[in-house]
């Protein structure tokens, strides 16, 4: 049993999911399901369709895996994913270390790939702050009169001061007694 | 010296088992005869692995080996690939490669210095028997059929061809391969030799259909049979009568 990955959106497909197609060429396409297979079947280019992974790696969104001459992020913890063709033997301490090793790759792993979405994002705030800026000086005249805002320029809501009526009640005497 | 066996009821040894100099695969069947008739002959000289290659039984005409290594097709499970790899001397390379065609064992014949193979494999494969199994690499025809591994099975000491292949080509082939050839059949008739039967440099297994004539065939041209006294001086003196006239 292997774990192997969908041609299309490169999820993950467990025993028991999806189709494999096998081209007259011997090639072996599989799918995690149906909607992979039938965008396929479309004849889709999964490097233009926004939610795979494939398109994602192209376009800089997610830590790439393999060494792009334009995009200077290799991440080697890929490489341990890697089919191998000739094995080793057993070794039962190689086996333990390994085992002990797994989950520390996935932390590493998933650490990198946070780092590189925190870097992808970073000055996000600033643009935000600096587009909410224009807005409001160019939308102020929708909440403050421009004969206000020549009075006092700055790009805050103005105060209005609202009258709140006190009522003395006269109701309360029986308690003063 | 040559076995006569058969494979759950089926004669076609060489589709069940793979015999090297260094190793035999054996196919998983029900009852474990097929298995004890290797091993009775082999046990101690070689390893005997009971295996399946990607869940098929067939692992004579899947994979491809010789003393120096043994290729398997892409389709070979991880488990089976590791099991291979735990059973076989620390001498044979295990290799599992990305071949178009997976059956192995029918485009490519080979013996430990020499291999035949398919007109249309990969030049990336030829480039892989000729590293892991450490042989030349020649790409034929066996009288016009071109799955070579089926049509014909060769090991160091003699090969067998399919019975219509010319005397122009078996001489051709001959010189190619360095062993004599000679054209035969295997299982009363059948032309599929290499399915027939399994053969390496001091034992032969054949289905149980095959003739006693075949049998003899098959044990003179790789060479089995055990040397007598007798029919050596007999064989030598005819030659030395032959010098003199």
């Amino acid at each position: 049993m292997r774990l192997e990955k969908c041609w299309f959106c490169s999820s993950t497909v467990y025993p028991g999911h999806g189709i494999q197609f096998v081209r007259n060429d011997a090639k072996i396409f599989r799918f995690c399901r149906s909607k992979c297979h039938k965008n396929f079947k479309m004849k889709r280019n999964p490097r233009k369709v926004k939610w795979t992974k494939a398109y994602r790696r192209v376009h800089g969104k997610d830590m790439t895996q393999h060494y792009y001459i334009y995009m200077l992020f290799q991440d080697s913890t890929f490489e341990f994913e890697r089919k191998r063709n000739r094995p080793e033997r057993y070794d039962r301490n190689l086996a333990e270390s390994v085992l002990k090793a797994i989950p520390k790759i996935d932390k590493i792993r998933v650490s990198r790939e946070e780092a590189h979405h925190k870097n992808r994002m970073k000055g996000k705030k600033q643009k935000l702050q600096m587009e909410a800026v224009r807005e409001l000086k160019q939308g102020i005249s929708l909440v403050k009169a421009p004969s206000v805002l020549q009075k006092d320029p700055s790009l805050t809501l103005p105060k209005v001061k609202v009258g709140v009526s006190r009522q003395q009640s006269e109701d309360n005497h029986p308690m003063e007694e | 010296m040559a076995t006569r066996l058969q494979f759950e009821n089926c004669c076609e040894v060489g589709v069940f088992s793979k015999l090297t100099n260094a190793y035999c695969l054996v196919a998983i069947g029900g009852s474990e005869n097929f298995y004890s008739s290797f091993e009775a002959e082999l046990a101690d000289v070689i390893p005997v692995i009971k295996t399946s290659i990607s869940g098929i039984r067939t692992v004579g005409r899947l994979c491809v080996g010789n003393k120096n290594g043994l290729l398997l097709p892409h389709t070979t499970t991880d488990q089976e690939l590791q099991h291979l790899r735990n059973s076989l001397p620390d001498q044979v390379l295990v290799q599992r490669i990305d071949e178009r065609l997976t059956a192995l064992g029918n485009c490519i014949a080979c013996n430990d210095h020499v291999a035949l193979t398919h007109i249309d494999l990969d030049k990336e494969t030829e480039d892989m028997i000729a590293d892991v199994l450490k042989v030349e690499v020649f790409r034929q025809t066996i009288a016009s059929n071109i799955i070579v591994g089926s049509y014909c099975t060769f090991s160091n000491r003699g090969g067998l061809v399919h019975p219509h292949t010319s005397i122009e080509e078996l001489e051709e082939l001959s010189t190619l391969l360095d062993v004599p050839l000679v054209a035969g059949t295997v299982n009363r008739g059948s032309e599929l030799l290499a399915a027939g039967m399994t053969v390496n440099d001091w034992i032969a297994f054949c289905g149980s259909d095959t003739t006693a004539t075949e049998l003899s065939v098959i044990e003179s041209i790789f060479k089995l049979r055990e040397v007598q006294p007798g029919v050596t001086m007999h064989e030598m003196r005819k030659s030395l009568f032959d010098s003199f006239l």
